[in-house]
């Protein structure tokens, strides 16, 4: 350590003001705080002093989506070898389809080694891909308006692959980190002060600028000539018993191997990651309470309407629950503090609006099967003002207390 | 007159961009510029409109009696549109089609009646009517680039003719679908925004709110 | 020398204040005067010249979907020669006097209580039909039928498609099929007007050999047979399960049906 330590005492001056490379000091900065832990203390009141820092509260989100990751591998990998049994060998192309034959693998869903690696073959360049250009973002502003390089950017590129399908082109991948980074975050002062979610804006920018690829039933699984309707997707089509003809059971979609983005479609990874961002209280449990209430209490209500000619109506809350990328959403970006309400009221609030938007747009809205994503970013929207409302609330019971 | 006429043409463009600093005319910058053509008649259609309404306005202005100032405004701009209106279904059948509602809205642009109220009703009417082209080619000017921008990106050509060919179409370009929808105007009209203030400082605007720093002591 | 009180009417009203109330209303009323004159004369010097615009758009179309069309020509010249309109009454099948066909507006027909049915069931989505329809007949030089240009109709995902259908004088081949108007979402569900995609239709066949209505418009083959199916729009569920209605219901017993039937035994 002592080492490491004498080494980045060695190069700071240079960095520091009047240093030759003053301009780089946020570069510097990233470099040795991801090393060591910073030195800089509180000096000035208020001294609120807590173990739990920005980096602390990154990094313990990014350790929260292991499980999620190990599922995304593992899915990816089980949903292409799958693929590739039913279409019959001819159908592994692709230098991923190669490694996977020469490491002496075979295309067997049944054998866990293959899917992880397998998976890992799409996982991996595309969050690569998220790292090196959403790093070349960050540091390009930080350096140019002279702030931190700081960890939330671990968080956004770890979000932003989650929620992709693993067939996304890696271009499309480069193109949307550079929008969510910079539109999402960057023009409104970076991390902090974003009032949307960063990950969520390109992937929201990837799904109305490239419907074909985000979309669809032939994205999910990236082999090709594969095609397969998400649960989602088949639930609009044919109603939710229909899933079981489908060979779609709950478990399957509670543990995830069904077809979905690269790491939301296990719920139970999602509900691991949930406890322990509960158990270090990073997230707030009226978040998502509110988002639960809000989303049981409208699909309860819509089961109780019914319709005739729209199957999603009689769709059941559990599995509103299970499907799509409402565990995902649920867990890590309704949880999300910058983008979220900040009173406690107003956070029963927000995730209410959220769970109630969800069902809306999956159940009423004709175009789009899945609903978590716009319903989180219409959430983000409101958030502020939710807060408001609720303060000026709290305003008035307290002039009228004190009248 | 404190300003002289090639000041008036030029100042629009880039200095005092009715778009990009007072961030008029707005709803129809996002709604015609998907493609290059019609955005082009639209920055037509707009700047005539200006032009002369100011100047109609201006030889008007001291007989204008100030109770009824903004429907006399409202009537002569409203009858220019009309009247663009009919020419365009007369003459540029195709495009009107495309254009559609929008060349009626024109009537609620805030440019053409900003430049009616701030401008036109306190100065001679050739002067207005320099003003008014002004201040429709600052108009012009970003339609024509954001139209660039989504043309060339969300249908991979320009005026119509091709310039990246489509994957649809056996090309090599995806073009990128989010361009093509309206929303996609507020980006880039956001980041020309962003542009213009970064290379002409004076555009930024004051802060009303600075957010508080402690300096160690 | 006082000052002189002016003198006469018109005098006394030029000397009053801008603001004066007089003065208001005769600005208000001579400006109003004024334009409505100006818009007036555009509007009525102006409407042949629309007028002809449209019809000629229409020929475009009805030109484009026979595979006639090429740019730069005259196209009143190539529609006239090439076309003969005759109003269709949809429920018997025949071609009516009921209406003039130079004037007759389907569009206007379905707002219009005796000129058109309220549909309880509606696969397309129109809510009301028409009760006559214009169709296009195209002819050979030497007088026999070519191909009918039938117009179709129905709901999308966020709009209405207006088109054309092109069928061979046999009333069962499809020649062409074209859209419009429409307002379907940009890179997916437009791609309705996408050449590659509406080439396909070229060629399908409406009918089986029992006369059971086959053509569709689905991902997945029909067990018909490849000559009744035409691929739906990658990614366009919605639109393209429109088009599939709206040409099934044209083609159906409600729309032309007796009219096609009349076509496959030849005596139309």
């Amino acid at each position: 350590m002592g080492m490491l330590r004498d080494f980045f005492d060695k190069f700071e001056p240079s960095f520091l003001k009047g240093g030759r490379y003053e301009k780089y000091f946020p570069l510097y900065e990233m470099i040795e705080s991801l090393a060591l832990t910073p030195r800089t203390v509180t000096t000035v009141a208020p001294h609120a002093r807590s173990f739990v820092d920005m980096k602390r509260i990154m990094t313990y989100v990014v350790i929260s989506t292991i499980p999620c990751i190990l599922m995304a591998l593992y899915n990816t990998g089980y949903q292409a070898n799958g693929a590739i049994m039913a279409l019959g060998p001819d159908s592994a192309t692709g230098w991923r389809a190669w490694l996977v034959a020469k490491s002496g693998l075979p295309f067997d869903p049944g054998n866990p080694f293959s899917n992880l690696f397998f998976g890992a073959l799409y996982f991996l360049p595309i969050y690569i891909v998220t790292l090196a250009i959403g790093g070349i973002w960050e540091c390009l502003f930080a350096v140019v308006r002279g702030h931190e390089v700081n960890e939330g950017f671990l968080v956004t590129s770890m979000l932003f692959v989650l929620i992709l399908p693993a067939s996304t082109p890696l271009w499309q991948v480069a193109l949307g980190i550079s929008f969510g980074v910079v539109l999402g975050k960057e023009v409104f002062g970076g991390t902090g002060k974003n009032f949307l979610n960063p990950a969520l804006v390109g992937r929201a920018f990837l799904y109305f600028a490239y419907p074909a690829n985000m979309s669809g039933d032939t994205v999910w699984t990236p082999v090709d000539g594969f095609s397969g309707a998400t649960a989602l997707g088949i639930t609009a089509a044919e109603g939710p018993q229909a899933l079981a003809n489908h060979g779609i059971s709950w478990w399957d979609a509670f543990f995830g191997l069904i077809q979905g983005s690269l790491g939301e479609t296990s719920t139970l990874a999602c509900l691991l990651g949930l406890v322990f961002l509960l158990a270090t209280r990073i997230a707030n449990w009226r978040l998502i309470v509110g988002c639960l209430g809000g989303m049981i209490g409208f699909s309860l209500l819509l089961n109780l309407i019914g319709s005739d000619t729209n199957p999603m109506f009689a769709m059941p809350w559990y599995w509103h629950l299970v499907l799509g990328g409402y565990a995902f959403g649920l867990v890590f970006m309704v949880t999300e503090p910058v983008s979220a309400s900040q009173t406690n009221v107003g956070r029963y609030v927000y995730g209410a609006l959220i769970g109630f938007m969800v069902v809306m747009i999956r159940v009423i809205n004709p175009a789009f099967p899945e609903g978590m994503m716009l319903a989180i970013l219409f959430g983000n929207i409101f958030a502020p003002l939710i807060d408001f409302f609720v303060i000026k609330a709290n305003i008035a019971r307290r002039a009228k207390r004190n009248a | 007159m404190s300003q002289t006429r090639k000041e008036l043409l030029v100042d629009p463009l880039v200095d005092n961009n009715p778009i990009t600093l007072q961030v008029l005319g707005i709803c129809s910058a996002l709604a015609v510029t998907s493609s290059l053509q019609v955005a082009a008649v639209m920055a037509l259609a707009v700047t005539t409109v200006t032009a002369f309404s100011s100047f109609f306005i201006s030889m008007l202005r001291n007989q204008i009696p100030s109770a009824i100032r903004i429907i006399v405004q409202m009537v002569i701009i409203a009858s220019l549109v009309i009247v663009v209106d009919q020419i365009l279904k007369a003459y540029f059948y195709d495009i009107s089609k495309t254009l559609s509602v929008f060349v009626g809205l024109i009537i609620t642009n805030c440019i053409v009646m900003g430049r009616a109220e701030a401008f036109a009703m306190k100065n001679p009417p050739v002067a207005s009517f320099i003003d008014g082209i002004g201040n429709g080619l600052g108009y012009s000017l970003i339609l024509m680039l954001v139209g660039f921008i989504r043309e060339l990106f969300g249908s991979g050509s320009l005026f119509g003719v091709t310039i990246l060919q489509t994957v649809n179409n056996g090309g090599w370009y995806v073009p990128n679908g989010l361009l093509l929808l309206p929303p996609s105007a507020f980006f880039v009209i956001g980041l020309l925004i962003w542009a213009f203030r970064t290379w002409k400082p004076e555009q930024v605007e004051a802060r009303e709110f600075r957010i508080q720093t402690v300096e160690a002591h | 020398m006082p000052e002189q009180e002016p003198q006469g009417f018109w005098a006394r009203f030029k000397a009053l204040p801008v603001d004066s109330t007089p003065k208001t209303i005769f600005v208000a009323v001579a400006l109003c005067l004024f334009c409505s004159m100006v818009v007036a004369m555009a509007a009525v010097s102006l409407r042949p010249v629309q007028e002809a615009n449209k019809l000629r758009d229409k020929r475009i179309n009805i030109l484009q979907v026979a595979g006639l069309y090429e740019p730069g020509m005259d196209v009143n010249e190539a529609f006239t020669s090439s076309f003969t309109p005759k109003v269709v009454d949809l429920s018997t099948g025949e071609y009516t006097d009921a209406v003039d066909v130079a004037t007759y507006d389907e569009r206007a027909a379905t707002q219009d209580l005796n000129l058109s049915v309220a549909l309880t069931d509606d696969p397309a989505g129109i809510g009301r039909r028409a009760n006559y329809e214009t169709v296009y007949l195209m002819e050979n030089p030497d007088g026999s039928l070519d191909k009918v240009i039938l117009p179709i109709h129905g709901y999308g995902l966020w709009s209405t498609l207006w088109g054309f259908i092109a069928l061979e004088a046999n009333g069962n081949d499809i020649y062409g099929l074209q859209f419009y108007e429409h307002a379907e979402t940009p890179g997916l569900g437009a791609e309705v007007d996408n050449p590659r995609w509406r080439a396909q239709w070229n060629g399908k066949k409406l009918r089986d050999d029992e006369g059971d209505l086959e053509i569709t418009v689905s991902k997945a083959p029909s067990p018909a047979g490849p000559e009744f199916h035409v691929d739906a729009l990658a990614g366009a569920t919605l639109t393209s399960r429109g088009v599939d209605n709206l040409v099934r219901y044209w083609m159906g017993e409600d729309g032309f049906g007796p009219y096609l039937a009349r076509l496959r035994e030849g005596d139309a």
